[in-house]
């Protein structure tokens, strides 16, 4: 069993500590500073969010995704053929993001997440996974004014991301996640997401971790099985229903599971004997060599004293667990 | 108290806090100001806002929240049952104090009722009690305590039920409860939303409004006229009116909070403007349902920008009402 961490990480301090990034990004706006002042900034904090996890004792981390403003916009920007539009609701949290828009043909210009996973790796006593919004959930989310055909624009997006992946690739990282939860709102979409996967995975050599969250998986986890990926995400708090997908679909063959237990949305602090009661109800499916223990999503949803004692919690699940089964 | 005119001019509720009490403010959190002098500056600012409202010529004032700071965390400070859990990131570098609920959720004495008394002590204009409704109280917490959100939601609209009928009984004929999170989960939680303004409402002689802003209106319409209120306030203005193509399909049956400022732009609408959103309104509703406002709380334009903005507010009301009365003259 690995403990990971499975995207964003609060970006400030709990009070009365000075929220430097805050202060930063106020200081970037009012033209105060200048971005590679903020970078610098966005560096320090990065090694706190790296610090945090590595502290806490996981085996794999992220790198916080400090400079992301939002999953769409941290893609989009960089990206050819986006604007950045107005603010919108995150799937049903009381977070927003601004909406990027395909104003023309969307293609890849340049690595987006390569000098962040150098910087992140190079600073960590622990393997570092890096994170990409997938095509689906990255086209869902967005508006699309170029495209005659939905299904045109996230193919297209998922080729412009197969290059970003390939890039990642060069860097041999152990794992790249890919989240993909707007795909469990729109599941009559199956064959058109499974097309994008194609597309997105085509020549990566890097494992592939399929991400969802904020819902289940039921009438989809079976279709993906033969998805060449090293397995997938799942929430089982926004989704309890995930054990019934388990029952009636079962879990793939050989694949890997990260399984989100502790609520990454909720300050309340799960109790080390109900995690354990869960994985041992989780073993009669996927054995737990094959379990990524994990928050159900990013914790930039909680403060960050919250978001900490969420990791300490994984890892001493991870050795009660060891304890148990020794 | 008189009569109200055709098409009411209101607000949604929160006025900018003058400069002087955001540096109160700021000292008290330091520990630099005693809470007497911050209560002294904050009933001044409250009299300067009800001043301001006499002048723009008004018809249903609010307090202008000269107290408040954040719309939920106001309410679970003064809860039994919440604590603060710190600061949470809701976009770009904007950040809210999010409270948690630790214990059973309750009132544990009248929360708004004595700054009612002291604005409505201040003018003949009716003043809105005004409240933030137990869904969004919960929707924008954490829970630690209660095992499901349907439990936290009842119980807080109990607490707010309560409030309410305080106000009343200290004189407010117009009860506002705020639920912008509404359709946050429409399809899962409308059900629970409304079977909670339902509890807040019961036996309230007063007009209630909810305010409901942003967000995917579409989503929870008609549905959303089924909520046991008078009045619904919508922010129409931002998205230059489309929401009227909605209430076109299916006949809007509450009177209407009609937003027709936009309150997230610098720019001041101008007279004509105002005058234009409220003729378009009357292409689906009947005059007589229409109230007019801003589409939410002012708190974060300059007093100028408010101000500019509610004389255009005002004074499109009045020319609106005047084409009504001599139709010739409307052109």
């Amino acid at each position: 069993m690995r403990t990971t961490h499975v995207g964003s990480y609060p970006k400030i301090p709990d009070l009365p500590a000075p929220g430097r990034w805050r202060t930063a990004a106020e200081k970037l706006q009012r033209g105060q500073i200048g971005p590679e002042e903020f970078r610098r900034v966005e560096d320090e904090v990065t090694l706190e969010a790296i610090a945090d996890q590595v502290g806490a004792g996981l085996d794999l981390v992220t790198d916080g995704q400090i400079r992301w403003e939002d999953p769409q916009t941290y893609f989009a920007r960089c990206l050819q053929g986006f604007s950045i539009n107005g603010l919108q609701r995150w799937f049903d949290t009381n977070v927003y993001y601004r909406q990027p828009v395909a104003e023309g043909p969307v293609s890849w210009r340049e690595p987006i997440t390569v000098q962040d996973y150098r910087f992140a790796r190079a600073h960590s006593a622990k393997p570092v996974k890096p994170v990409l919004t997938g095509p689906y959930t990255l086209s869902r989310l967005s508006q699309n004014r170029h495209y005659p055909h939905f299904g045109d624009f996230v193919l297209s997006l998922a080729r412009a991301l197969n290059q970003e992946l390939r890039a990642l690739d060069a860097e041999s990282p152990p794992v790249v996640q890919v989240d993909e939860p707007a795909l469990l709102q729109h599941k009559d979409d199956l064959p058109l997401f499974r097309e994008a996967m194609a597309v997105l995975l085509e020549g990566v050599r890097s494992p592939v971790m399929l991400y969802t969250y904020f819902g289940d998986a039921r009438g989809v986890l079976g279709a993906l099985a033969d998805l060449p990926v090293q397995g997938v995400g799942l929430d089982f708090v926004a989704g309890p229903r995930n054990w019934e997908v388990l029952e009636s679909e079962g879990f793939p063959a050989g694949w890997r599971l990260g399984f989100g237990v502790l609520d990454a949305r909720n300050t309340r602090l799960e109790t080390v004997d109900e995690v354990l009661r869960a994985l041992e109800r989780l073993v009669r499916f996927v054995s737990l060599d094959r379990v990524d223990l994990g928050p159900t999503a990013g914790l930039e949803f909680l403060p960050r004293r919250a978001a900490k004692a969420k990791l300490v919690r994984l890892v001493e699940v991870k050795r009660a667990a060891l304890e148990v089964t020794r | 108290m008189s009569e109200l005119p055709l098409f009411p001019t209101t607000t949604v509720g929160s006025f900018p806090k003058p400069p002087y009490l955001l540096e109160a403010r700021r000292k008290r959190l330091r520990g630099q100001l005693e809470p007497e002098e911050l209560r002294r500056l904050e009933e001044r600012a409250t009299r300067e806002w009800i001043q301001r409202q006499e002048e723009l010529g008004l018809d249903v004032f609010v307090d202008g929240e000269m107290y408040r700071g954040d719309m939920v965390a106001y309410f679970a400070d003064e809860l039994e049952g919440f604590a603060i859990a710190g600061l949470v990131r809701s976009y770009g570098n904007r950040y809210y104090p999010k409270p948690v609920v630790v214990g059973p959720v309750g009132r544990k004495r009248p929360i708004t009722v004595g700054w009612f008394r002291f604005a409505q002590s201040l003018t003949g204009k009716p003043v809105k009690g005004m409240l933030t409704g137990p869904y969004t109280i919960a929707e924008w917490s954490f829970n630690e305590y209660y095992p499901t959100r349907r439990e936290l939601v009842l119980e807080l609209a109990r607490a707010i039920h309560e409030e309410a009928v305080d106000l009343e009984r200290a004189g407010a004929r117009f009860i506002q409860i705020d639920e912008p999170a509404l359709h946050t989960r429409p399809e899962e939680d409308f059900e629970l939303a409304r079977e909670a303004m339902e509890i807040v409402t019961d036996g309230l002689s007063a007009y209630t409004i909810t305010h409901v802003c942003y967000g995917d209106v579409p989503r929870i319409y008609p549905k959303m006229l089924e909520l046991p209120v008078r009045q619904i306030d919508l922010a129409l203005k931002n998205e230059d009116f489309a929401l009227l193509e909605v209430f076109r399909k299916h006949p809007f049956t509450k009177d209407i909070g009609l937003g027709v400022i936009d309150v997230h732009s610098h720019r001041v609408e101008t007279t004509e403007e105002v005058l234009d959103g409220i003729r378009r309104s009357l292409e689906v509703f009947e005059p007589q349902q229409v109230y007019v406002s801003p589409d939410c709380g002012l708190k974060t334009r300059t007093i100028e920008e408010a101000a500019g903005k509610l004389h255009s507010m005002v004074e499109g009301a009045r020319r609106a009402r005047e084409e009504l009365r001599s139709p010739t003259r409307a052109g």
